[in-house]
């Protein structure tokens, strides 16, 4: 099919464009090479026990899968500095106990894994921990064992599952049993103003940030694969 | 003088450089770093294709600057 447009130029040129269509028999493996860096995003695909829903970007080669989470458990060295509980991550002799941190609302915190596909199983590329402020700016909180793209450290960890629901549920569970220490510490006074508790007779109190915004206490972001997360 | 825009995660900025301002001059920009909120370990991009630190910025160029992986330490 020929379509003809007639166009006027800035300069008032009147141009003459011809326009040719023909629909294209293209096979499977040229589709997949014309869309290999389109993804789609999907909402609400699967939800997981204890943690909540997972989204899910679907590329041809690998799924990011979003987990909005609410809290970080934090089993490491704590120390007490001024009545307020802190972490210290490394000290020897400081105190040690898993605390569990619950992030304020402003801080939004999204446990992403990247998962591809190999045969007759699913394998975890990666699992991110990302925080995100109100206008969906990326952040890698003030934790060691995170990279500076929010790729998590996870140690040993078995990254082969039969399906994506058994690797999104054995990634979390690793990033919840977890200890924290320090390797890729940056700023540990920046983590001590942001993971805080009070101690009481019975339990811990957990404290707000110490800061007016808690963006300032951590690196900016922005990297391909946040881009891909579903929020 | 040229321009150029420069973006990192949801942010960019528009501005006027010197026309030998390289990629690597950009990395390590004051003024770009503090407009966008970027720190010393990146990468840019144009049209999705990593660019080389020396090379120099054409006119009107988009980049995208990402944060870079860091291996452990």
């Amino acid at each position: 099919m020929e379509t003809t447009e007639i166009l006027i130029r800035g300069d008032g040129t009147l141009i003459e464009r011809r326009v040719h269509e023909r629909i294209l028999d293209v096979g499977q493996s040229v589709m997949e090479g014309l869309t290999e860096e389109t993804r789609r995003g999907i909402r609400n695909v699967m939800n997981l026990p204890d943690w909540g829903v997972a989204h899910a970007n679907v590329g041809v080669n690998d799924t990011l899968w979003s987990v909005a989470i609410d809290r970080i458990s934090l089993d490491t060295k704590f120390r007490l500095i001024d009545g307020v509980l802190v972490p210290a991550f490394t000290a020897e002799t400081d105190i040690e106990m898993p605390l569990v941190w619950p992030a304020p609302k402003e801080v939004r915190l999204v446990f992403a894994v990247q998962i591809a596909c190999c045969y007759l199983a699913v394998k975890v590329e990666g699992n991110w921990l990302f925080a995100f402020d109100k206008e969906k700016r990326g952040y890698r909180l003030p934790l060691p064992n995170l990279h500076d793209d929010c790729l998590i450290c996870t140690g040993n960890f078995d990254s082969h599952y039969g399906s994506c629901y058994e690797a999104l549920l054995a990634s979390l569970e690793q990033f919840r049993k977890s200890e924290w220490n320090s390797d890729l510490m940056r700023n540990l006074e920046q983590s001590q103003r942001f993971f805080r508790f009070r101690p009481t007779d019975e339990t811990f109190e957990v404290l707000p940030i110490d800061a007016e915004d808690w963006t300032t206490l951590c690196n900016k972001v922005s990297t391909s694969i946040l881009e891909r997360v579903v929020i | 003088m040229k321009n150029i825009t420069a973006k990192y995660g949801v942010d960019s900025i528009n501005k006027q450089v010197e026309d030998d301002f390289t990629f690597g001059d950009l990395q390590e920009s004051d003024t770009f770093k503090a407009a966008l909120g970027f720190g010393d370990n990146t990468k840019t991009l144009v049209e999705g294709i990593e660019q080389s630190r020396g090379t120099v910025i054409p006119q009107g160029a988009i980049v995208r600057l990402e944060t870079a992986a860091n291996s452990k330490a």
